[in-house]
């Protein structure tokens, strides 16, 4: 090459370098891998634990991104209540939540409530997605969570529903038996309005009887009973006629129909229903106390509802049991058997009780109230414990008569709870349809498919697909999670009512998380199993071998030499390494 | 500070300077420092290149791994090079583009430390990043003067392994009053690569970064906790992210609280230590952490 003078006296020398003029693209480097990634979303603990199978880590996911509709959408095809169960719902969720190995469980029935308020307030629909219309309907008796769920859900499934209910507003022990301080009236009827804008038909003011049920026979395809337990169990002993019936207490309050009343109260039973009572009388003015056979831990109200009543002034008294009670002029004397622990019902469960001799103690009170259980009204209320063509499905029990009938709600379900029920009104409109479609025997095994983890809980997302679960069944334990990537921060708390305030009105004690609380909370959420696109995959691989196709990550196996660093560092376990020999 | 790596992915930019298909081990810490680093850098960069691992990574010829010109070059002349690259491109009034003299720790802490120190006390205008996997991995994992003490290689096998300390490279440069230093991690990718921003940013001195970047090759661990492992280094404060401005400013970027027997133990380069050894580790550790605090607290500058 000839040398170029150039006019300022320098000169181009020629450099005699060998350069590059290909990539190394051409090395398919994905022939030395023998262990291959792969995107694997899993189960997470919590949406195995829900009776209604919400998909909790994608609901926190997409909260946390604010997309709220959709996290909403998410939560409303599997269960039409958010606003309630995001205020009385027990939350196994956050008792099996993995960042209780980290730090403190999310508070997901915060944000559940704060996601069912956002609905109200936006006036959001349910999810229109339907299967087509079959010409079949189903008779459903008893308005309650239960039968408000199936009428829902068979809906969803192409059925026609007509709830009948007793009483004269649907909502059942919702509506009844919860006092206005854990669930104000307007926001139950708000979710109940929503599910007939659905197409849900609800008849009240219509007493149930065994006679309707054999009149209506013809009219209709399925039933499904789901009338709960409304009458009080009676203690059964000398003068228990003095004593007032808790649930009818919680209904007077709740039709606001109440005579004033005043001195102290004594509330027997440990449930719920004597929690509610004894902070009803509270406001009211009393001074209550809980009188319980066993020790305040085996007390089958949930613990939050315990502390609450106790922070309240709502004194406990473990260990008795009235066995008399005599009318003295306006009080009442209390005669109360002391009780000893004489075993447990089952390992580490509630203690087993009987008399501790002769001790007794007499207490004077201005009224008592009983709240020691409920059961059924009429027989035919109860579903059959066996025979020929009755299947007991863990929320609903299937008996095939005539007509296929289902029982659920509270007579079916073990644990009697708000979420339960709206299961047994999930389970029961699956397995009517499965029965439709495919004829009784494969009734047990067709739900199997749609299990979210290892069951009960079904998904009816997977089901209106009619595919299996597109996640892996496998429940996301903490030792899966990569903690690295998270730091420990307190759970976001909700502004509640201080004591002195909430003990002298019945509006709610607890508030709704704001935009900003819920935000920060979800934060904190693992989102155990589920992809939430942190990148992570795509950042730290060795090949740029994680790329986009579609918006979608996808790993190019051309080049992919499955050194598996993508599953280690993903943080939530939503990728697995496959061997490929 | 822990922070730093939680969200990192919104912070950190999709596109890459580097091709598939190159011939680095699988898990391989180099090559992920890389694409981190270009990130940072950006098209406008050119590469110098002495024998190391990424000698081959960059591609055999007539291959070429990355999307900006790479000067391949001697092993001891990775700061000499750079020097003159970046003197020509100065004759071709090209300020804007970037030279980046990419080295492995052979080729920094041994072989290439002269010309290197003689290039940083003339303060030229470039980055120097060595990426550290602690022995010469590329020609079957012979000790250099950054093998960790209580590490085994082919040249320290057996009972003879290294019972010398790794050399400090970053107080040496430091050393220099150069204007910036840092360590950084391929397991802390925020943090990394702003401090390659940083480095691209004061343009005019010698900016050095030295990136630990894991081998499961030489250190013998499975592959896929090399990054795992590169942030236990940091965690355990075997390897502390901090940086030096001239040579005096030192800020701390990570408090490691883990002990080092959680970094020890998954290797099996350091599986014949006793506890013994590794409580001579803990306090060797220790020790350098509270000089690397003391120099801290004692910053002239404040």
């Amino acid at each position: 090459m000839e040398r170029m003078k150039k006019q300022n006296g320098t000169e181009d020398i020629p450099l005699f370098i060998s350069r590059s003029n290909i990539t190394t693209e051409i090395n398919k480097t994905g022939s030395w891998r023998f262990a291959r990634p792969k995107y694997d979303e899993k189960t997470s603990p919590c949406s195995a634990a829900c009776p209604a199978g919400e998909d909790i880590a994608r609901i926190q996911m997409l909260a946390n991104q604010e997309s709220f509709k959709e996290a909403v959408h998410t939560i409303l095809i599997e269960n039409p209540f958010p606003a309630v169960c995001g205020r009385v719902c027990f939350h196994p969720c956050e008792t099996a939540c993995n960042r209780t190995g980290f730090d403190e469980p999310i508070a997901i029935r915060c944000l559940e409530r704060f996601l069912g308020d956002f609905a109200i307030q936006e006036s959001m629909k349910l999810p229109p997605e339907k299967l087509p219309e079959n010409g079949k309907s189903v008779c459903i008796v008893g308005a309650g969570p239960a039968g408000l769920a199936a009428g829902y859900f068979l809906t969803r499934l192409g059925y026609s529903c007509h709830i009948f209910e007793a009483s004269s507003e649907p909502g059942g022990i919702l509506r009844w038996g919860i006092p206005e301080y854990r669930l104000p009236v307007k926001i139950l009827a708000r979710e109940i309005e929503r599910i007939k804008d659905f197409g849900v038909k609800i008849n009240c003011n219509v007493p149930m009887s065994q006679n309707f049920l054999k009149e209506t026979k013809s009219r209709y395809d399925a039933f499904f009973i789901a009338c709960g337990y409304s009458r009080s169990m009676q203690m059964n002993i000398p003068g228990d006629q003095a004593a007032s019936d808790g649930l009818e207490f919680l209904r007077h309050m709740r039709r606001e129909e109440i005579t004033p009343l005043t001195g102290t109260a004594a509330v027997v039973g440990g449930g719920n229903t004597a929690v509610d009572i004894a902070r009803s009388l509270v406001r009211l003015g009393l001074n209550p106390i809980i009188v319980y056979r066993r020790r305040k831990q085996d007390m089958p109200a949930f613990k939050h509802e315990v502390e609450m009543a106790r922070k309240e002034g709502v004194k406990i008294l473990e260990l008795f049991a009235p066995i008399q009670i005599e009318k003295t002029g306006g009080a009442c004397f209390l005669t109360l058997q002391q009780m000893k622990i004489s075993g447990a019902e089952t390992s580490g469960g509630r203690a087993v009780v009987v008399p501790d001799g002769r001790v007794t103690q007499l207490r004077r009170v201005d009224h008592v109230f009983t709240a020691i259980g409920a059961e059924p009204t009429e027989p035919w209320q109860f579903p059959p414990e066996q025979g020929p063509e009755t299947l007991h499905l863990g929320h609903c029990t299937f008996a095939h008569r005539d007509r296929p009938l289902m029982f659920g709600g509270d007579l079916t379900n073990p644990i009697k709870s708000v979420t339960d029920a709206i299961a047994s009104g999930k389970q029961a409109a699956m397995a009517l349809d499965a029965f439709f479609k495919k004829g009784w025997d494969a009734n047990a095994d067709r739900l199997a498919p749609y299990r979210v983890g290892s069951g009960p809980a079904l998904s009816m997302e997977s089901y209106l697909k009619g595919e299996h679960t597109s996640r892996n069944r496998h429940i996301v334990s903490y030792e899966e999670i990569n903690t690295d990537y998270f730091s420990t921060a307190a759970r976001v708390l909700s502004a509640s009512l201080a004591v002195d305030e909430s003990v002298h009105s019945f509006l709610e004690t607890e508030e709704t998380y704001t935009f900003d609380q819920a935000v920060e909370e979800t934060y904190r959420c693992f989102k155990c199993g589920i992809c939430d696109s942190c990148n992570n995959c795509r950042i730290f691989c060795p090949e740029v071998a994680v790329v986009f196709k579609d918006s979608r990550r996808v790993i190019d196996l051309n080049y992919c030499k499955g050194c598996g660093i993508c599953v280690v560092e993903c943080p939530r376990n939503a990728m697995a390494l496959e061997m490929e020999i | 500070m822990e922070d730093c790596q939680i969200m990192l992915q919104q912070k950190i930019s999709d596109k890459d300077y580097m091709y598939p298909g190159h011939v680095a081990c699988p898990g391989c810490g180099a090559a992920i420092a890389m694409r981190f680093a270009l990130k940072a850098l950006g098209e406008k960069t050119m590469m110098v290149i002495p024998a190391c691992c990424w000698g081959v990574i960059a591609g055999p010829y007539p291959q070429t791994s990355l999307k900006v010109p790479i000067l391949h070059t001697a092993f001891a002349t990775a700061g000499a090079t750079a020097s003159g690259l970046r003197a020509a491109l100065d004759m071709k009034e090209d300020t804007e583009t970037t030279v980046v003299a990419w080295a492995g720790d052979g080729g920094t802490f041994d072989i290439g430390i002269q010309a290197l120190s003689g290039a940083v006390e003339r303060n030229e205008d470039f980055i120097y990043v060595c990426y550290d996997n602690e022995a010469y991995m590329n020609t079957g994992v012979q000790r250099s003067s950054a093998t960790p003490f209580g590490s085994r290689t082919t040249t320290t096998p057996g009972k003879d392994w290294k019972r010398s300390r790794k050399k400090n490279i970053t107080e040496i440069l430091a050393a220099h009053r150069i204007p910036y230093a840092a360590t950084a991690s391929i397991a802390f990718p925020e943090d990394m690569i702003q401090k390659f921003n940083v480095a691209k940013q004061l343009k005019g001195g010698t900016r050095f970064l030295h990136v630990f970047a894991s081998c499961p090759t030489g250190w013998r661990i499975p592959t896929e906790i090399s990054v795992k492992i590169a942030r236990l280094a940091v965690q355990t404060n075997v390897f502390p992210l901090y940086e030096i401005k001239n040579g005096i400013d030192y800020r701390l970027n990570y408090k490691g609280d883990r002990p080092v027997t959680d970094y020890l133990k998954v290797q099996g380069r350091f599986k014949h230590l006793t506890d013994d050894d590794i409580k001579q580790i803990q306090d060797m550790v220790d020790e350098d952490w509270e000089l690397l605090r003391r120099k801290m607290e004692n910053n002239l500058v404040t």
